[in-house]
Parts: C-alpha cells; structure tokens; sequence
C-alpha cells in the first residue's frame, strides 16, 4: 500500500513507478489467484453442497461477506469504525419490504430504490456524525441502531412493528433449495460489484485521499484534502452497500423483524469479520466472513444451548484488536514471509521502525519505496510474536 | 438444476427409504426451541411438555409401532436461527416430522420454511391473528384459541353485568408483542364496544425494566379494572409497579405470567383475585388429560402447565394424524397428514380441536382467578371450580 | 396530565436521573484519563447486579452488603483492565481500538453471565419491593429512594475525592492536560489506572442500586449504554458536573415525555438530544475543548 501523502501528487505513477519487486508482483498473482480460486468455489458452491441448509449457510455467509465488505469502504480506507453499521443493513431491507407492500413494486426495482433512499438517508446522519472524530462518531453509530430500533418498533402503523414484516418473495413459485441457489448467485454478484469498486477506489485519488484521513487527518487537510467531503462519499457509499445487502437479504429471508434486523451484534459481526481479516486488504472482509461465518454456524451447532457463543465472539474480537490489529492476511503474509529466501536486514528494521514513527506520528515525506517496506515491516512487527516489542518502545 | 435433482434425489431417496424401513427405525421428530434468551423460560416448558409426550407415547409402543426421536435445537429466541435450525432438521437431518417452536415471533418464519418444505406445520405457540393471516396452508395452532379470543368468556360475563355494578373505565398496558397485544386488545375492544372507556393505553418495548412511569399513569387515571397484555416478568413487575403506588383496581387481568407455577412467589404472594386466560387445567377431565396429569406427575413431580400441555397437545394432535393416516416421513405422505387434519377432529388433553382453513383453532380460554392464593377456574360456567370474585379484594 | 401526574413523573424522573449521573459519571472518568469510551461500562453494571441478586436470592444476603465485595473487586478489574489490556493497544489509534476492546469486553461479560446464570429476567425480591411513602400527594418507592440515596452519596463522594484530595488534584491534572502533569511530576501512568478503577467502581454502585427495583438479564446492558453514551456526549466528553448535569435533565425529560408519548418514544430523546448536540454544540454543553478532538 503506498504511503499515502507521498504518491499523492503523483498517485498515477505511484502504482506503477513502485518498483515492481519480485515480492510485490508475487503479491500481485496471490491475489489474482485469490480471486480465481474465490470464483471458481463460488460457482460450483451450490452444485456441490450436500443439502440445502449447506446451502443457506453459505447463503449466510455471503450476505455477511456483502456486509463485511461494504463496511470496509467506511471503516478500511478511512479508518472510522462504524458499530452501527446494522442500521444501514436494516434500512435496506425494511426500504425494500416496505417499497414492495406499499407501492407494489416488482422487488428488484425496490430493492434498488431502497438503495437510494439509505444514499440520501446517508446525508443528514453522516453530515452530524462526521463532525466528531473517533471516539463520538463511535457512539454516534451506535446511537443511530438504537434510535431505529426504536423508531421500527414504535411505529408500527408504517414498520409493521413487532408484528415483523413480511416481504414477498420475489420467485414465489421455486422450492427452497432453488430459492437459496438463485440467491446465493445474487449475493456473488453483488459482492463482486464490491470488491471491483473497492479495488478501483484504493487506486484512485480518492482512495489515496481517504488513507490519508485515516493515517493522520490533520496533515491530510492540511495538504489540501477535502477531508470532510471525501469522508461523507466513502460513508454514503459503504451505507448505501450496507443497504443493498439488507435489502437482498430481506427478499431471501423473508421475514423481517426490529429487534433481529436493527441489533448491535449484527454491527460487531462486522467490524470483527472486516479487522479479522484485514482492513487494508481487498480480500480482508470476505475471508474473516468465512472464518467468522463458519466459526459461528458450527459453534451454534456445537455449543448451542448456552450463550457461550456470546464469549468466543468477545474473546476473538478482543484477541484480534491486541495482537492482530492488522488481520489475518497481513499476519500470514508475514508469516509466509519469513520462511521465504529473502532475509531482513538491519536496514529494513531501522525502515520498520521509521514508518511505525511515521505512522504514529504522521506520515512524513519518507520515500515512495521507504513507505511501502515500512508499510510491511509494520505489518511484521505487529504479528501475534512480538506484540511486546511495541510496549517497550 | 443439477442440485434440484440432487437434492431431490437425496431427500425423496432417503425418506422413502426410511419410512419403509420397517418397524426398526425410529420416527425422528425435528424441533427447534427458545432454550436461550427472551423467550428461554416458556420455551424449557414446551420443551418438557415435548418429552414428555415421547416418553409416555414411547412407553405405550411408540407411533405406527416404531419408537419416537425428539431432535431437539435451541434457536436462542433468534428469527435468524429458528429458520436455520430448521432448514437443518428438514434438510440436512432428513427428519420424519416437525414440531412447531414457540412465540409468535419465531412461528411464522419457521412455518415458512416447513411450507416450503410441504412439511405439516403443527405449532404449540403462535397465537396472534398474524399467524394466520400469511396463507400457510401447512399450519396447525394446537391449542383451542387464538390470542384476541382469549378473554371472551370474561368480556362476556363483564358486559352482562348490570349497569349500575359493572366497571365503567379501563386501563391498558401491553408489551409491544404480537401475542401480548392480542390477548389484551381482545378483551380491549370487546369492552369498548360494550361501552367501557378506555382511559389509558400504554404500549412498552419488551426491554422495558422500569414500570413505574406506566404505573403512574395507571394509578392516576383511577381505572376501575386493569388489563396487562403481558409476558412473564413485565407483568411481575407492572403489578409490583401497581402496589407501590397503592392503587387498587375492581378487577386485574394479566396475560400469561399468573399461569407460570413462579408467579405467586414473585410479587411476594400480593395475587389476591388476579385473573388470566388460560388454555388449560390440569383439573380438566378429558381423558386423554386424566392420563397425562398422572403420567407427567409421576416423571416431574408436579403437575404439568400451560406451556407443557400445549406442547403435549401439539404431539397429540400429529400422532392422531400419522396413525389415521399411516406414514410418518417427508413427500407425499405430509400432505396426506394435512389433508386429514383438515377434516377432522382430534381429542387433546385441552379439548377436542378443529381448525379453520387457516390454522385457526375453533374456541375460547378458561379463566382463572387467584382465591385465596390457589389458582381456581372462574369462567365459563360449566367448567368454573369456584365463582368469579368481583370486585377483587386489595392486594 | 394531573398535577399530582406531573409531580409523580418529576420524582421519578429525578430519581432515574441520580442513578444516570452517577454511571455517566464514570463513563466521563475513563474518557478523562485514557481517552477510552468504555462500552463496557453497562455490562460491568449488570454483572454487578447479578452478583447482588446472586447473594440475595442464593445466599440470603442483603443486595446492599454486596458492595463490601463488589466495589473493591470492580476497583481492582478496572486497575487491571487498564494495565494489562487498555493499555497495550497503540497510542495512534487508541481511541478507536480501545471502542472495540471495550465493546468485546462487554459481550464476554454479556456471554458469560448467560452462561452462568442463564437467559431468564431475574428480580430481587425484598420484604419492602412494594412499600412506598407518600410525599405531597406522589407515592415513592422505597427501594427507588435507597437507590438513588446510594447513586447520590456516591456522586458526593467521588466529588469530595476529586476536589479535596491530593489523588483528586493529580486526577483532575491528568484529564485536563496530561503532558503539564507529568512535567509538573504526577505519574500519570499510574493515575491513569486509579481512575479507571475508580469508573469500574461506580459500575459496581449503579448496578446495586439498579438491582433493587429493576429486573436484570444479560443483554440488559445495551439498553443502559445509548443512554448513557448520549449523556457524556451532551454534557461535553470528560466534563463530570456536565455529565451530571445532563444525566438529570435528560433522565427527568424522559420521565416527563413518558406521560403523553408512551414508554418507546421517550427513550428517543436521548438519541434527539445526542443528534442536535452533535449538529449545533459538538464539543457538549458542558465540555472543554477535549470533546471536539475525540
């Protein structure tokens, strides 16, 4: 990742120009072949799942890929962590029910509407939250899930209350099994959309101007960044996706209910999927939704007469946070790494520990090449190993 | 379409397979309860009442002469997971039958996935209009009314009072819950249309841990009768909200909660001429009950309740299909069990029971008062164990 | 709405308001001294209530005695929470981290009283729950005043500690200007993990006195920490008089919106409130220049 105020007068360049080293044209075909081996499971997924609920798990897991991944535009490039996210996710999917009950439209239109309307919802909320850094947009986020809650749950004459809301189904004559292939396929897409805009953005202007905000905010605003702007696009776009995966949720699922759609776990789930697997990487959200995905369908299968769900979630989260604050792909990249030929030298540690000052302290004007060994070198540092090494310093 | 005719193949094969599989195989039963969370405290009931059915029908030679399985799952009283569970039972586990799960809330997405399975749908617990207002054509409420039928034999006998006698104002409070609201908002609108007035009607979220704002309310407007559209402990703490604002009403009446055996010991023994619907008496003679009384007491050691009983019923009212009709596995043979319980009438521990062709059971509820700290049945006449104390003493 | 109504729902909304100061009171404490906005806080409330209901109902103690037990214990967690955990996470992004951790921290706590003592709503059940006095026409419970009588004596105290000790004045350096009080040589490290157990502290008060009249399960806390969230923002992140001040406010404002919109919508005026601080006073309508940088 380049460092970010550096390649920003020139970020055309700084993508090719970065000297491509063996490892970052190796790093370049994992993803390629990432993304290839990602497709081709995908598509023979369903002809190859035993039964349907194998089916609907993945289903689920694909929606919180969809989720974790449109939580990433906000919360990866610009480093603002929403655990609100869930109020966008129910939006979506009430906007879509209520579009198909009240105005009758087919559910795909609606489900498109829907979409724009959590766009413009997006405005207002984001113009307050953003007023505030950290830790006030946090509680912010958290406050507009509670709110909704609230909101769905009390008007019932328009949400259907606690009653739920039931959204027809869009294929009412196919049998389940179909219904969950169809949508399974559907949810593919809309996470390829993701990932493609995600892709195109971190190499853009744009993209370079979030990472800013996200490595230190001051000095991006004051070398020019509309910051506030650029955080509200980035906020409309990760809530409008959000919305768009509740809203195809809502037409899989079926039945909708405040207290299920407008829940604060459901917003964690997020955050702990997206940081699991890396924030500041494509494929970050969508391999920590597997692992999370996976670990939650057989815990619940397993354990699933206590709460104790409730504590492996904490405990994870807590454990990714401390030592693995990066995500699991930088952790294994580094990992495969050091049993790779190259070795490190003391000069590539006095860069590590240049760019992790840079880090703290604002990003300087440390070289393009610098940078982006800092960048790694910071990732190594942060591996589950050595995380008392940091302390010390 | 290759995994249409797959799973086709894997579940019609299968199914097939074991339902011919002789008297060996054990018919295997899939349910999915609330054993944790909001609803966690019914729901062990239903899952006590679902035991014990197997135990005592496996004790009596089983179904169709082969044994009975109880695969039984816990959904954490989540939507999400009700429907997980049983797209595991149906799906992955391959089971013979399902039984339904319990409140409102989880009915009606889990009744989706059994329609769209073609698996009769028999549920002990989905009370609320809604219920039956999604054109399910699979589902069965075993229990012999729904929720805004609840109270009608005490509408019944308050507006047959004489003018000068009868409570003239009302006091509503309920959960914001389907099966809550039904429950007081029959009773509700019977009495307006009698000519009550509603003076305050109050709803809170089921979160709600502080009643006493809604006390207040209540106790202000001096109501001369309360109704609680009520789970468990909202009702445990809208009544001790009640009486540390000293009000006193002529009549009270709360949903569920007086049923549970803990209710009493909750608001500290103060239940004196509380009344609630219920669907069952373990006093009632029915035969089929007379047997279940004495069979579940031998195994819990106290009589069953309410929950236990309509989870008792649900059993009932699936075994009387299966050995009418004489299968007891996934395909054709569901919609033969639904076509017959559609037609016919079935003896249950709460009754004898038909529906409508939405699922709806055709009756009322009992009312039962506190006299004397014992839950006695007060309405209708011809069932009624003690008389209906009106107005109540203080608590 | 009667006269006596509105009396009723002002002493109520009062006594609801004492028991928010003081939780929002500690909340404001940990965002003081580390810059952390401890989610957890509510969930270390109602673990504190399980305990008081734990030694109540199983153990025949008194919910009150309880706090011999769990005000040094929460201390020491707090203490602990601090130095092993808290702070661990990089300088840089603190702030953010730290919301995570915390919020982690809070579902362990929520899993692990489920686990323990199971999902069901649990309510102590004293010889006086339904007693009351009578005060000019309006009725008050009797374990609502021994509630709000601990919440408000506790407030006291933590005030006297911070005015008029020495830890106090080191307390106070800290929250206004760390980097002067280690220049003028308070070991702010240490101060830091005093403070924090002294917030986990007020956890342990609040949820006593909540235990006494409210019933408890473990997700209870979610409904605690908007709320409160929506108070140190209102009252201006790490101002205690402004968190205390908004607490009684806003805590009387939802007592009072309780009589004509119902229970559901008066919850919303916290939200309402924390939304138009946001837009019009961001930095709080009690805070320092503190607020607008977190």
């Amino acid at each position: 990742m380049p460092n970010a105020s550096s390649t920003l007068a020139a970020p055309e360049r700084a993508a090719t120009a970065a000297t491509p080293t063996d490892r970052s044209r190796r790093r370049k075909i994992a993803t390629v072949v990432a993304l290839i081996v990602a497709a081709v499971v995908v598509g023979i997924f369903p002809a190859a799942a035993p039964n349907a609920y194998i089916l609907s798990a993945g289903v689920v897991i694909l929606s919180y890929a969809c989720t974790a991944t449109s939580w990433n535009f906000m919360g990866g490039f610009t480093g603002y962590i929403s655990l609100g996210h869930a109020a966008w996710f129910g939006l979506g999917a009430y906007g879509t029910g209520i579009l198909v009950r009240d105005l009758g439209l087919p559910s795909f239109v609606a489900w498109a509407l829907a979409g724009v309307v959590v766009a413009i919802i997006t405005v207002p909320i984001g113009i307050a939250a953003l007023r505030v850094r950290g830790a006030s947009f946090v509680i912010v986020s958290i406050a507009f899930v509670l709110i909704l809650l609230l909101v769905f749950q009390g008007w019932g004459s328009f949400t259907g209350g606690s009653n739920g809301l039931v959204v027809p189904r869009p294929f009412p004559d196919l049998m389940r099994p179909v219904h969950h292939q169809v949508f399974f396929y559907l949810f593919a897409a809309l996470l390829a959309a993701m990932l493609v805009l995600w892709w195109a953005i971190n190499r853009s202007r744009f993209g370079i101007g979030l990472k800013a905000i996200r490595e230190d905010e001051d000095k991006a605003e004051a070398l020019g960044i509309p910051t506030r702007n650029y955080k509200l696009v980035a906020y409309i776009i990760s809530a409008t996706f959000t919305g768009l995966a509740g809203g195809m949720y809502a037409l899989w699922f079926g039945d909708l209910d405040p207290i299920f759609q407008f829940s604060i776990l459901l917003g964690s789930y997020m955050v702990l999927m997206a940081l699991l697997g890396g924030i500041r990487h494509l494929l970050g959200p969508l391999v920590g939704a597997i692992i999370v995905g996976i670990g939650l369908e057989v815990f619940k299968l397993q354990f699933g007469d206590t709460q104790f769900h409730l504590v492996a979630t904490g405990l994870l989260l807590a454990l990714v946070v401390l030592f693995m604050p990066d995500g699991i792909i930088p952790a294994l990249q580094a990992g495969i790494k050091r049993f790779g030929p190259q070795s490190s030298s003391i000069r590539e540690m006095t860069a590590g520990e240049l760019a992790e000052r840079n880090r703290a302290a604002g990003v300087s004007g440390a070289s393009v090449f610098a940078g982006r060994k800092a960048e790694r070198e910071g990732v190594e540092n942060e591996d589950a190993t050595t995380p008392t090494e940091e302390e010390k310093r | 379409m290759l995994t249409l005719s797959a799973c086709a193949d894997g579940g019609g094969g299968s199914g097939g397979g074991d339902g011919d599989g002789g008297s060996d195989d054990p018919i295997v039963i899939g349910i999915s309860l609330p054993l944790t969370g909001d609803f966690s405290e019914p729901g062990k009931g239903v899952q006590r009442g679902y035991e014990a059915w197997a135990q005592i029908i496996n004790d009596d030679g089983g179904l169709l002469g082969r044994q009975v399985e109880l695969k039984i799952l816990d959904d954490q009283s989540n939507a999400d997971r009700v429907v997980a569970d049983y797209e595991v039972l149906i799906a992955q586990d391959e089971v013979d039958l399902v039984f339904g799960p319990f409140s409102t809330r989880l009915v009606v997405p889990s009744a989706r996935v059994a329609q769209e399975y073609g698996m009769l749908f028999v549920e002990p617990a989905g009370a609320a209009a809604e219920v039956f207002e999604q054109g399910f054509d699979n589902l069965f409420y075993a229990a012999p009314a729904i929720a805004q039928d609840h109270y009608n034999y005490l509408a019944d006998e308050i507006l047959a009072m004489p003018e000068g006698e009868r409570p003239t104002t009302v006091a509503v409070a309920s959960m914001d819950d389907p099966f809550a609201q039904g429950t007081a908002y029959g009773l509700r609108d019977k009495l307006e249309e009698g000519g009550l007035e509603i003076v305050v009607d109050e709803v809170y979220p089921p979160n709600t841990t502080d009643f006493s704002p809604i006390a207040a309310k209540i106790a202000d407007s001096g109501a001369d009768m309360v109704i609680g559209g009520t789970q468990y402990q909202d009702a445990v703490n809208l009544i001790v909200a009640l009486q540390q604002l000293n009000y006193q009403p002529q009549l009270a009446a709360f949903s569920t909660a007086p049923t549970n055996p803990e209710f009493s010991e909750a608001i500290g023994s103060k239940t004196e001429g509380i009344l609630s619907p219920t669907g069952y008496t373990p006093d009632a003679t029915w035969p089929s009950n007379v047997d279940f009384v004495e069979k579940y007491t031998e195994i819990h050691g106290n009589p069953p309740g309410e929950d236990e009983a309509n989870a008792y019923t649900t059993g009932q009212v699936v075994a009387a299909a299966v050995e009418a009709v004489g299968c007891a596995e996934q395909g054709d043979c569901q919609q033969q069990l639904i076509d017959w319980l559609r037609d016919n009438e079935v003896e249950t521990v709460v009754g004898p029971l038909t529906w409508d062709e939405t699922g709806k059971p055709q009756g009322a509820h009992l009312i039962q008062q506190y006299v004397d700290g014992a839950i006695e049945i007060v309405l209708p006449g011809e069932t009624a164990e003690a008389e209906l104390i009106f107005p109540k003493p203080a608590w | 709405m009667t006269g006596s109504l509105l009396l009723q729902s002002l002493i109520l909304g009062v006594l609801l308001g004492g028991l928010y100061a003081l939780l929002a009171a500690g909340l404001t404490l940990y965002f003081g001294v580390m810059r952390v906005v401890m989610i957890a806080h509510a969930a270390f409330l109602v673990l504190a209530a399980y305990l008081a209901w734990f030694a109540n109902s199983r153990l025949g103690i008194d919910p009150l005695l309880t706090l011999v037990v769990t005000v040094p214990l929460f201390f020491g967690i707090g203490v602990l929470m601090q130095r092993l955990l808290i702070k661990r996470l990089r300088p840089a992004t603190l702030t953010m981290m730290s919301v995570l951790l915390t919020f982690a921290i809070a579902l362990f706590i929520e899993g692990l009283v489920g686990f323990v003592w199971g999902g069901t709503q649990r309510r102590i059940q004293l010889s006086y729950s339904s007693a009351s006095i009578e005060i000019f026409g309006a009725r008050i419970a009797v374990v609502k005043l021994i509630a709000f009588g601990l919440a408000a004596l506790s407030l006291l105290a933590l005030y006297l500690l911070m005015k008029h000790t020495r830890f106090g004045q080191a307390l106070r350096a800290t929250i206004q200007h760390p980097e002067a009080a280690q220049l003028v040589g308070i070991k702010t490290e240490g101060v830091a993990g005093l403070g924090f157990g002294l917030g986990l502290a007020t956890a342990a008060l609040g949820g006593t006195a909540l235990s006494l009249d409210a019933t408890i399960y473990p997700s209870l806390h979610w409904h605690w920490i908007g709320p409160l969230m929506a108070i140190i923002v209102v009252g201006g992140l790490g101002s205690i008089p402004g968190a205390a001040i908004a607490a009684l406010v806003l805590g009387v404002g939802q007592s009072l919106l309780q009589v004509p919109l119902g229970t559901t919508w008066a919850q919303t005026i916290f939200y309402v409130a924390l939304f138009v601080t946001l837009m019009v006073r961001p930095q709080g309508f009690f805070g320092g220049r503190l607020a607008q940088r977190f």
